[in-house]
């Protein structure tokens, strides 16, 4: 009965977000839109990196490398050929690959395909590893996928960068594929897998000694992150319009990394809000750029950049008062917000009950 | 503790919505400026390029603060050297604050994400220092201030010939955009110029932030190049030709107006001594008046010798007031668009500026060489 509730207003809401994103894409000017496809490209990526990170409780730093084969894909075979010798201006394509084309849906499960085989050929010699050196090793792997794109001068037109990719700025087609993920990985976390992620989360000789294979789970767990991070990758590419290697330093891993700690390592609600809070959020404090004036006095702070010291600071006091991120490892559930919209006031109380 | 801490949370960014109301009211008061939008990296990884360009266009629009009777506004935003931002700050400024004509940025890449996003809202954009052809190639809409990678490589190919170089050897860093473009055209106008591809006798790679490159010297050193083109980041360079000269290597090098800063000078010491690089600007050869109240106004403001980095900015700012003037009016950006275009014999900073169909400036390169610790102009190379 109450499962049978849930799969309902689960459907229903979908269908409102999907509304949601139908008027945004026709009623809304270009910045929201923008701003919108982020959240949710960024919401994919997270996710990815939550599946091993969070659920999996693998500490992997390699997420930027796998979009940037997912990225790479899109960009290679999704730009016109007629506008590929403007593209490859220094150096030719090479005549293998210069004539192939594909829709972009195609390249996007081509570019996570091939960041799932990757990630199945590093995970082999890499998953062994743990903790610390688990999370440089893909590091390095990540930084080795940027350094072999940015000199396959044939192929992805190394440090020059792809341009003309046809532009994506479809809000429907962005959140099919969002939703396609997080409904994916919320049934593959219900599954035994999913249980099993879980468990070597909590012990890995535990786990073991339950009976679940260490090795393949985690790489499970490693394959699919890398190939939804390829897709997600794929509409980064495919939203900018442009690719280059530069775009997919390192550092873009900690970008996620922020946005999953911040939602709660582990936890699918978690990345979605984790991305809006970091994308939507970073937009809003634009307004500490601007110049602002109070009684006529300019006031010397409120200058381009500001932003970035308050975000800072917001996101210190963040993670001093909710350790666990926003949600933890809780999910958004139907049953937790219809008890909470039958007695708002419960929460507080609950809450003393806990601390006593 | 929490719920103090919520409250606190909830009453800054109340106040934050309270602030940026404000702004837009008085903003609708004074409906008779001219808006003109600018996008820099002011944070990030590209900030002192940012900053440098920020100037300019400060000055620019200190200097010629009206246009069509009407006040001139600038609207900065931050892309935080980053492309997703790039393309998000470029349609803030077009949908929120109705810019129709935005100014930006230092790095191509960061120009070529904005591209799209200009492209499809028809407004004109002007960039400031990309200088990656694919900036405005298939795209209508963005037009730029400074000459483009392969002018600057075929310019320094001419200079090392004009000074009887017959055997040239390439260092470029290979993951850097503007490097892997000059070192291209370099090639092939050195090629055709000496009628031999054994001209260029080696062609040599290196990584952003590689600290040693002995390996790579012994190597060229052995095939004993007349002089060493390395375009590339001032610092790795400013270390490259440190090391050759440890390892005995005399010849001169040549590179790009990346070099042109203080850090590579003081990186290099008195290894660096002779190495010429082309640029886009220099007092010594400021021929036009716009350029004489640029060098005065810059002094005065900020003291010290302005970068070639700021010149072109002051000089995209020309490019779009220009542009304003020409199509009479501020509200209209396809008409802007389309004067723009025919940008003619403008008086700016870095000389007369002419667009061409591409919509690049053709304008012409200025070879400086490092003495005693200076840049001094040594050449002057201009547009066929």
């Amino acid at each position: 009965m109450a499962k049978k509730r849930n799969l309902i207003l689960t459907v229903i809401l979908l269908a409102g977000l999907f509304g949601l994103a139908w008027y945004i894409n026709f009623e809304t000017d270009s910045y929201l839109r923008r701003i919108v496809n982020l959240c949710m490209v960024y919401a994919i990526i997270g996710l990815s990196m939550n599946l091993t990170n969070g659920f999996t409780g693998q500490f992997s730093l390699g997420q930027a490398g796998f979009m940037a084969i997912g990225a790479y894909a899109v960009g290679i075979f999704t730009v016109p050929v007629s506008l590929r010798p403007s593209v490859f201006y220094a150096a030719p394509m090479h005549p293998a690959i210069a004539d192939i084309h594909m829709p972009l849906w195609l390249a996007l499960i081509v570019g996570g395909l091939c960041a799932a085989l990757v990630a199945f050929l590093i995970g082999a010699p890499v998953l062994r590893l743990r903790g610390d050196y688990l999370a440089v090793a893909t590091l390095g792997f990540s930084e080795i996928i940027r350094i072999v794109i940015t000199n396959a001068q044939t192929i992805t037109n190394g440090a020059l960068g792809i341009k003309d990719i046809p532009p994506l700025n479809d809000v429907r087609y962005i959140f099919a594929f969002t939703a396609a993920v997080f409904i994916f990985i919320t049934a593959l976390i219900n599954t035994s897998y999913g249980r099993a992620f879980k468990a070597i989360r909590e012990d890995e000789i535990a786990a073991e000694a339950m009976g679940i294979d260490l090795f393949k789970h985690k790489s499970l767990a490693f394959m699919l992150s890398a190939f939804f991070a390829g897709i997600g990758g794929g509409l980064y590419a495919a939203l900018l319009g442009t690719v280059d290697p530069k775009n997919f330093l390192f550092t873009l891993t900690y970008n996620f990394l922020l946005i999953i700690v911040l939602g709660g390592m582990g936890s699918i609600t978690g990345s979605m809000i984790g991305s809006i809070l970091v994308t939507a959020g970073l937009e809003f404090l634009r307004i500490f750029d601007e110049p602002l004036e109070l009684f006529g006095v300019a006031i010397p702070l409120f200058r381009p950049g500001f932003r970035m010291v308050i975000f800072s600071v917001l996101l210190m006091a963040l993670v001093l008062f909710w350790r666990r991120g926003i949600m933890g490892t809780r999910e958004f559930t139907w049953d937790k917000t219809i008890a909470f919209c039958k007695n708002p006031f419960g929460i507080f109380g609950r809450k003393g009950v806990d601390k006593a | 503790m929490k719920k103090f801490f919520s409250v606190l949370l909830a009453s800054a960014l109340a106040v934050g919505m309270l602030s940026g109301c404000g702004g837009e009211k008085k903003d609708a008061a004074k409906s008779d400026v001219i808006k003109v939008g600018v996008f820099l990296p002011l944070t990030g990884d590209n900030a002192a390029g940012g900053e440098l360009e920020l100037r300019g266009i400060k000055l620019a629009n200190k200097m010629h603060p009206e246009v069509l009777g009407k006040k001139v506004e600038l609207v900065v935003a931050d892309n935080k050297s980053d492309k997703a931002e790039a393309a998000s700050v470029a349609a803030r400024l077009i949908e929120k604050d109705k810019v129709k004509v935005i100014i930006g940025t230092y790095g191509s890449s960061l120009a070529m994400a904005a591209g799209n996003i200009v492209k499809e809202n028809k407004v004109p954009a002007i960039g400031t220092s990309c200088t990656n052809p694919q900036v405005t190639a298939n795209n209508d809409y963005y037009f730029r201030a400074c000459f483009i990678d392969p002018f600057q490589g075929t310019v320094m190919a001419n200079y090392a010939f004009k000074n009887g170089a017959k055997k040239v050897a390439i260092i470029q860093e290979v993951s850097n955009d503007y490097a892997v473009g000059l070192a291209k055209f370099f090639k092939e106008a050195f090629v055709k110029l000496t009628g031999s591809p054994d001209s260029i006798i080696e062609v040599a790679n290196y990584q952003t932030g590689d600290k040693d490159f002995s390996a790579i010297l012994t190597n060229i050193k052995a095939k004993n190049p007349d002089v060493i083109f390395a375009p590339g980041n001032f610092t790795e360079s400013a270390l490259l030709i440190k090391q050759a000269r440890q390892l005995g290597l005399t010849v001169p090098f040549l590179g790009g107006d990346t070099w042109e800063t203080q850090e590579f000078i003081d990186v290099g010491g008195k290894d660096v001594e002779g190495a010429s690089l082309s640029t886009a600007f220099d007092r010594e050869k400021a021929s036009t008046a716009e350029a004489k109240k640029f060098l005065d106004a810059y002094v005065k403001e900020y003291k010290g010798e302005p970068s070639a980095l700021t010149a072109l900015a002051y000089d995209a700012y020309l490019i779009a007031i220009d542009g304003i003037k020409r199509a009479g009016t501020a509200t209209d950006s396809v008409k802007i668009r389309d004067a723009i275009a025919q940008t003619k014999d403008l008086e700016a900073v870095t000389g007369k500026t002419t667009l061409d169909k591409n919509g690049d400036a053709i304008k012409a390169a200025v070879i400086k060489t490092v003495k005693d610790g200076k840049f001094k102009y040594t050449d002057f190379v201009d547009v066929k």
